[in-house]
């Protein structure tokens, strides 16, 4: 990987760039049932300090909503981009600290002082195990003050004098006219900030993520820790109480922030910003919504889905409010993490930080087979309604059992996705396909090369190379051919679509472009079974 | 939601240069003394279990710099602290002049909620050089005056009253751990912002 990347070219010219034809927009939806927002550009910087959707929690769907179809307009609007651009550049230059002022801050705060002072006590510590050290990504959250609040690997109890050293940090550096710190670089480790008043979030990796997608990590992590507390109960306490130990509301949701981290370090879907639904064919589909459109209309029920292995089957929406795929993501997240749904209907309260970060909707979890792969969610404001909705869930089941809708999700399920030899492209290997206007992916099976757990966390670690190439902020690319030692990598970014192909390394970039150009046209054909095109409501 | 995780306790050490913050913070947690004064440069952290009222707790010990231009470590540094300790040398009265300047640069700084109320722990420190500090009764009275405040006299060196003094430290800063208020739980549910508005599209 690390010698593909000399070998790289950047094709820029006009004469690569006349290969590829744009095509129509596959898939294209007026009414789309996700807040389809560029999932990556979204969730800058700006973004994230941002205090939009924090200081106005209520009501915040409308303005995601704007920003949503603003940011696609802005994409033809030459002079905006400019203007973000150097916005963009600025904040790569503030983003990394010069070195001296890194090692200004390393002076300020000494080090445990000398180690045999307590080497006693070290010995038993976490940190000084190569186990823990040799982790590829960490995860802290403390608070504020300094407390620990949650690690994804080893004890906090141990981690208090790492944490206060974080904290130190971060004290440091805003103390000092204000500045925020973001990022240290140090050896193969990337130490990634992020401070969300009343919490600081770092994220540690020796991999190939970028800053960016650390920093995008975080923001899952975050927002998970609202869909258990609100982001209104958790300024409340630390309004009240800066010393709080936040474990205590945090207690026995360590698991949704475990399981958070590990789908994120496998599933594409949180770097895309999209979701997968399970290919079907639409006229099941439009049946299987329409079964909960005419036996789920109750009052006041927001959303009605239906997922299957963590892929979206259909999602039915009141009118007016749209679901934010991150928020799709802490969905997906709570039903994949908790074993508890399958013994027993469930009313579950979860707050989605994109949709209205103040409070909790109400959901009711079910699932509708015996073999507990197909999950209903109906997700109310109405916090009386658990009865009405377990009618209305029952209805949905006969219903699905009488069409046989149940039937072609777990037919679905066991072809699992689909191979890569359905698409009829040789030299092509894998591939992601995001839909931009629906916010929603496609993409095969992993097969050979790719089967063990080190050659695919390998091809992800192309897919963030190449999605970060792609994206960076300092200097967005629309193409990006790579040739590598093991793969030929080539991402392509228009306004209806991303793509994200990996070819074996011999092949030539003719015989790739014409692979892509095939494959667009097989996704076009396939559209209607691979994505959910027409949006639901009640 | 009770847990039986065990409580961290953010306790901040602060004082004069050379009043030996960092050598009480040394024999606490690991019962050594050393003749040799270096500055602590910033902060340190030290972490030392004890047991309060049968319960296990970490006191996560901040030991800051007392020289001024190493004190800079930031507003953030001291909030959320439980226990605040102030540390002056029985041998320098002046530097027992210098806690009402320390506590008011906590007080402003980590910014408590009730001010009058937060718990600190005065110590005079360097009971070997000289048995009884010549301020003691200067001290208790200030310690009098400013309500929440307790007074130890102790030798960092060998180690007298070190242990009492981390003890009522944290005593006080658990009694800070309390449990929220109702109304800090979490709300129930809300209706997203408007009612009508979703109502009307639903009615459609």
């Amino acid at each position: 990987m690390a010698e593909g990347k000399e070998a790289e070219q950047v094709s820029t010219s006009d004469s690569d760039q006349a290969d590829f034809i744009e095509p129509e927009t596959p898939v294209e939806i007026k009414n789309s049932m996700l807040v389809t927002t560029d999932s990556y550009e979204h969730i800058d910087y700006q973004d994230l300090e941002s205090p939009v959707y924090d200081s106005h929690p209520s009501g915040i769907i409308h303005a995601i909503v704007r920003s949503g179809s603003v940011e696609e307009s802005t994409d033809t609007n030459d002079e905006e981009l400019h203007t973000q651009c150097e916005e963009s550049n600025e904040d790569a230059s503030s983003n990394e600290l010069s070195s001296k002022e890194i090692s200004d801050v390393t002076e300020e705060v000494s080090k445990p002082e000398v180690p045999e002072l307590n080497s006693a006590e070290f010995d038993e510590d976490d940190v000084q195990t190569p186990e823990w050290r040799n982790q590829k990504k960490h995860v802290f959250i403390l608070s504020e003050a300094g407390k620990p609040v949650y690690s994804r690997h080893g004890t906090e109890d141990k981690l208090v004098t790492i944490m206060g050293v974080m904290q130190a940090l971060v004290s440091f550096v805003h103390d000092n006219g204000k500045d925020a710190l973001r990022c240290i670089i140090a050896g193969e480790h990337r130490f990634v900030f992020l401070v969300k008043d009343p919490l600081i979030l770092v994220g540690v990796s020796r991999g190939q993520d970028s800053t960016q997608q650390v920093l995008l990590q975080l923001s899952y992590v975050y927002n998970q820790v609202l869909s258990v507390l609100t982001y209104s109960t958790l300024h409340r306490i630390f309004k009240q109480r800066r010393n709080y130990d936040l474990r205590r509301l945090l207690s026995g949701a360590e698991k949704f922030l475990d399981n958070l981290l590990n789908m994120f370090d496998s599933e594409p879907s949180f770097l895309l910003g999209a979701v997968e639904c399970l290919p079907l064919d639409s006229v099941i589909r439009d049946m299987i919504a329409q079964s909960i459109v005419q036996h789920a209309k109750v009052k006041d029920l927001v959303f009605a889905l239906i997922l299957a292995n963590n892929k979206l089957v259909t999602l039915v929406r009141m009118k007016k409010y749209y679901l934010h795929p991150m928020d799709l993501h802490l969905i997906i997240n709570l039903v994949n993490a908790s074993e508890s749904f399958k013994a027993a209907e469930s009313w579950t309260p979860i707050c989605l930080p994109k949709f209205d970060s103040s409070g909790f909707l109400q959901a009711h979890i079910s699932y509708l087979d015996e073999s507990c792969q197909t999950c209903l969610l109906l997700l109310s404001v109405d916090r009386e309604s658990f009865f009405t909705l377990s009618d209305c869930k029952n209805r949905i089941k006969d219903r699905l059992l009488k069409y046989n809708g149940l039937k072609a999700i777990s037919d679905s399920l066991t072809r699992t996705s689909y191979s890569i030899q359905q698409c009829g492209i040789s030299d092509l290997r894998h591939f992601l396909y995001k839909s931009r206007s629906t916010a929603q992916y496609t993409s095969p099976e992993l097969e050979a090369p790719y089967l063990s757990q080190e050659e695919q966390e390998r091809l992800f670690g192309l897919y963030h190379y190449l999605h970060h190439r792609i994206h960076t902020t300092a200097r967005p690319l629309k193409i990006l051919y790579s040739v590598g030692p093991h793969e030929t990598l080539l991402g392509w970014i228009t306004q209806g679509f991303e793509l994200y192909a990996v070819f074996g390394p011999l092949v030539t970039k003719p015989a790739a472009i014409h692979a892509i150009n095939r494959l667009l046209r097989w996704i076009k054909k396939e559209e209607d079974r691979l994505f959910i095109l027409n949006s639901v409501t009640f | 939601m009770e847990t039986r995780k065990r409580a961290f306790l953010k306790v901040i050490i602060l004082g004069d240069s050379g009043v030996g913050k960092t050598s009480l913070m040394n024999q606490y947690v690991n019962r050594r003394f050393s003749n040799e004064y270096k500055a602590t440069i910033g902060a340190d952290f030290l972490t030392r279990d004890v047991t309060v009222d049968n319960k296990l707790v970490t006191l996560q010990i901040w030991d800051t710099a007392g020289q001024e231009r190493f004190a800079s470590l930031g507003v953030a540094f001291y909030r959320g602290a439980d226990c605040c300790v102030l540390v002056y040398d029985v041998t320098a009265p002046n530097t027992m002049d210098s806690l009402d300047a320390w506590r008011n640069e906590f007080l402003e700084q980590a910014d408590p909620l009730h001010h009058d109320e937060f718990p600190f722990v005065v110590i005079g420190n360097k009971t070997d050089i000289q048995a009884k500090s010549e301020k003691n009764s200067v001290t208790q009275s200030w310690c009098s005056g400013k309500g929440n405040v307790s007074y130890f006299e102790t030798s960092a060196k060998n180690g007298s009253r070190v242990e009492e003094a981390f003890q009522t430290v944290a005593q006080k800063a658990l009694e800070q751990d309390t449990e929220l208020t109702k109304e800090a739980y979490p709300s129930p549910i809300q209706l997203p912002q408007d009612n009508n508005k979703s109502h009307e599209g639903c009615s459609c």
